[in-house]
């Protein structure tokens, strides 16, 4: 380098900085950020839009009607105030029904996120043909709810499904299935069915954690479970924070009861065995099968409420033992 | 490198991406309750609005209306909830499917249906000394359905207390036939049923008998009138379960749920219905009307050993036989193509689709006019219309409360009456269980009727 070519070059820091001072250099800057937040807009707007028509309208739409006699049709619906709430809160059966969603979450998930967890962990291995066991583990997850709920009923049918079929081949007495006591366990069964969804997930996560780590723990004599336990899971809390936070609320929102309910129309929504009448169920039956709008969006609103705030206590349950993958350079 | 932290916050960019997940998730859910009904016309020519189950209007059914009126169905899905919204966007169809029995007064109370009266007094298709009475579930006169105005008609229809029976089920197991005119007992029913149902190691192999009407609403009422009582009061805003009559019928329906003859809440059938099962062999006696001919006779076999009987009836009460359904068509209040909707009414229901019905044995024809269409060709069709004509002399309407829907009620019995078919509430509890459920529900849909 010459110089003069230093000279221009140790010029350059002066003339640019001089310019980012001036008026005429803030134009162009400010007409970048007007484009970029114009950008941000035109790309968001779709989904801006969408949310407010499709969420909060409807949300908006429902809380007015919780206020209300609303059945649909009728001329002469009237506002009660917080009527629907208050009955809500005497009503026995949206109780049960509530405290049997909770148990299903409770149950339900950490058994999927388990089970999903464990193929993942399976076929993340070196095996043979691991691409055919992915998709055959994965494929119940991309089957519709209507047909795993139809697929379930005939399997579990008392006096046509395989399931009694292979238990009298063996001697034993044919079991009610989708009844109480049993129906229960073949709601969970469907829900653990579809864990190629979590594994699929779990796989992504697993696949994320760094090879050194593990290489580190072995030269160090950690046994597989000691590493799966103090490196892999650590490692994936953050996916399993997600997949136990979206598994509550889709738990509490499952309508497949109704899909294995002895009649399969809008008035058998109340056929759904005892055990499997959840809190969905309930309002389901109140919105279309008594046509209680009004009553049917004060449950759905306290069920908003109650999810928002389990989420959060979830969250804070859980803010010392998930670890993100946080850059501290970025930081900076 | 990155490196793990404990308990650190959600970026912003972490945060954005889950929200746009979720509110996608939710949109995506949502957008299935958003519609569009087009009432314009597509082409030259007028259009119509109807929405129906898929088999009571083909795609050939379309086109032939096409060809026959020159106007241009478009075919809407019936559902429940897409109505309500259609009515309440005030944009409803032309035409609405709805069963006679359970939704003409419903509807016609909350002011929904168009008063069809001019329309039928100046038809040369449908006319008024042609109309079968079971037409009359279609009147509501702000009170009592089955009197004043018509909002609707039937397209078909059949008395749904009857029964079919597979006679070799009966010469399987040595039980007499029931006679071919004369009405059985329900308790004479519910023997044969016992002694017809076939079970193997916890399993029912073939069902004695199935008993559950179109509706638990209808099927209690019609049998409550079967005992000589009524379900409802007078003024249909609160039932009664504990009269001696009603009392009646609920403890028969109790007790056949309870022996698991049949299918049931507690013993589904996972065909759903009554039909696959009986063309399989699987149940000896079919709560079915007239209508399921058209079904049975499409097998020759099954058709040849397959007898219609007459509707049960109470010892001591009086032999009536309802219509529990009676589904057809009403036309909206807000319809926005009246003239083209009742064009493709008459159409529908007194020309060409009307003959090919009643010719098929899926139901009576609601036009006497058409009753000669009914199938007679073979033997055991004239057997069954023998029994058939025989039973419409004593036929009856049964009125159900303009104040809650069949869906409704069938919800609240099936939320109570399980505990009683497994025996763990008495029939008495059950029924003071019912009167609270269903008077509230009853009284909340007077209230909105006002």
């Amino acid at each position: 380098m010459t110089v003069d070519q230093i000279s221009s070059v140790a010029d350059r820091p002066r003339s640019t900085a001089s310019a980012g001072r001036g008026p005429a250099a803030d134009r162009p800057r400010s007409s970048m950020t007007t484009r970029r937040h114009r950008a941000f807009y035109m790309f968001t707007s779709p989904w801006i839009i969408g949310f407010l028509l499709l969420t909060i309208v409807p949300m908006a739409y429902a809380l007015w009607l919780s206020f209300t006699t609303f059945d649909g049709i009728s001329p002469n619906w009237h506002y009660v105030g917080l009527g629907n709430y208050r009955e809500l809160l005497n009503d026995s059966v949206t109780w049960d029904a509530l405290r049997r969603a909770g148990l299903f979450a409770v149950t339900s998930v950490p058994l999927s996120i388990v089970a999903g967890l464990g193929l993942a962990v399976l076929v993340n291995r070196p095996l043979k043909a691991r691409g055919v066991f992915r998709t055959l583990l994965y494929l119940p997850a991309v089957v519709p709810p209507v047909g795993a709920g139809i697929a379930f009923k005939n399997l579990f049918d008392q006096n046509a499904g395989a399931t009694n079929g292979v238990l009298t081949l063996f001697g034993f007495d044919a079991l009610g299935w989708l009844a109480d006591p049993y129906a229960r366990y073949v709601l969970i069964m469907t829900v653990l069915w579809g864990a190629g969804n979590i594994m699929i997930i779990s796989l992504a996560g697993l696949q994320d954690v760094p090879r050194e780590l593990h290489e580190a723990a072995r030269i160090d004599g950690a046994s597989a479970w000691r590493t799966f336990r103090s490196i892999t899971v650590p490692l994936l809390s953050p996916v399993l924070l997600f997949q136990t936070v979206t598994g509550v609320i889709a738990s509490v929102q499952t309508i497949m009861p109704l899909l294995l309910a002895p009649i399969a129309s809008t008035a058998g929504t109340t056929t759904v065995p005892q055990s499997n009448y959840l809190y969905m169920i309930h309002v389901f039956a109140q919105y279309f099968a008594l046509g209680r709008y009004g009553y049917a969006s004060a449950l759905l609103w306290v069920l908003f409420a109650l999810i928002l705030i389990a989420t959060g206590l979830i969250f804070k349950f859980t803010s010392g033992v998930v670890f993100y993958n946080v850059d501290p350079e970025a930081k900076k | 490198m990155r490196h793990p932290q404990a308990g650190a916050p959600l970026s912003r960019r972490r945060f954005l991406g889950l929200s746009a997940g979720g509110a996608l998730g939710g949109a995506a859910a949502l957008s299935g309750c958003a519609m569009q009904v087009s009432t314009g016309g597509r082409s030259s020519g007028e259009t119509v609005t109807m929405m129906v189950k898929p088999d009571d209007i083909t795609p050939e059914l379309v086109k032939q209306a096409q060809k026959d009126t020159g106007i241009t169905i478009i075919r809407v899905d019936f559902d429940i909830t897409k109505l309500i919204a259609m009515l309440t966007a005030g944009n409803p169809p032309d035409l609405v499917r709805a069963v006679g029995a359970t939704d003409a007064a419903y509807f016609a109370a909350r002011d929904v249906m168009q008063e069809l009266d001019p329309y039928f007094a100046k038809s040369s298709v449908l006319r008024l000394d042609d109309l079968d009475p079971v037409n009359d579930l279609w009147r509501y006169d702000g009170k009592t359905q089955g009197k004043g105005p018509r909002y609707g008609m039937a397209k078909d229809f059949s008395q749904d207390s009857m029964f079919w029976y597979n006679t070799s089920a009966f010469d399987e197991k040595g039980v007499d036939y029931p006679a071919e005119l004369e009405p059985i007992t329900y308790e004479e029913w519910l023997d044969n049923a016992g002694r017809l149902v076939q079970r193997s190691k916890g399993q029912t192999t073939v069902f004695g008998g199935s008993y559950n009407g179109l509706t638990k609403g209808t099927l209690l009422a019609s049998m409550t009138a079967a005992a000589g009582g009524s379900l409802f009061s007078d003024d249909f805003s609160r039932v009664d379960f504990t009269t001696p009559e009603a009392r009646k019928a609920l403890g028969w329906y109790i007790e056949y749920c309870r022996t698991k003859v049949g299918p049931s809440a507690i013993q589904p059938d996972p065909n759903g219905w009554d039909g696959p099962t009986y063309q399989a062999g699987r149940i000896a006696m079919s709560n079915a009307g007239y209508w399921m001919g058209g079904l049975i006779n499409t097998d020759r076999k099954l058709a040849e050993v397959s007898r219609l009987a007459p509707a049960p009836v109470f010892e001591g009460g009086p032999r009536i036989s309802s219509c529990q359904g009676g589904t057809g068509m009403w036309m909206p209040r807000k319809a926005r193509n009246k003239d083209a909707a009742w064009r493709i009414f008459e159409w529908y229901f007194g020309e060409a689709p009307a003959k090919s019905r009643a010719s098929g044995g899926w139901g009576i024809p609601t036009l006497k006019s058409l009753r000669s269409l009914m199938p007679a060709q073979e033997d055991y069709q004239k057997r069954v219309l023998k029994v058939q004509e025989n039973e419409l002399e004593h036929f009856s309407v049964v009125a159900f409360s303009p104040y809650t829907t069949g869906d409704s009620f069938e919800a609240l019995f099936n939320q109570a009456a399980p505990a009683a078919m497994k025996g763990d509430i008495s029939v008495d509890t059950l029924a003071g269980r019912l009167n609270s459920a269903i008077n509230e529900q009853l009284k909340r849909g007077k209230e909105q009727v006002g």
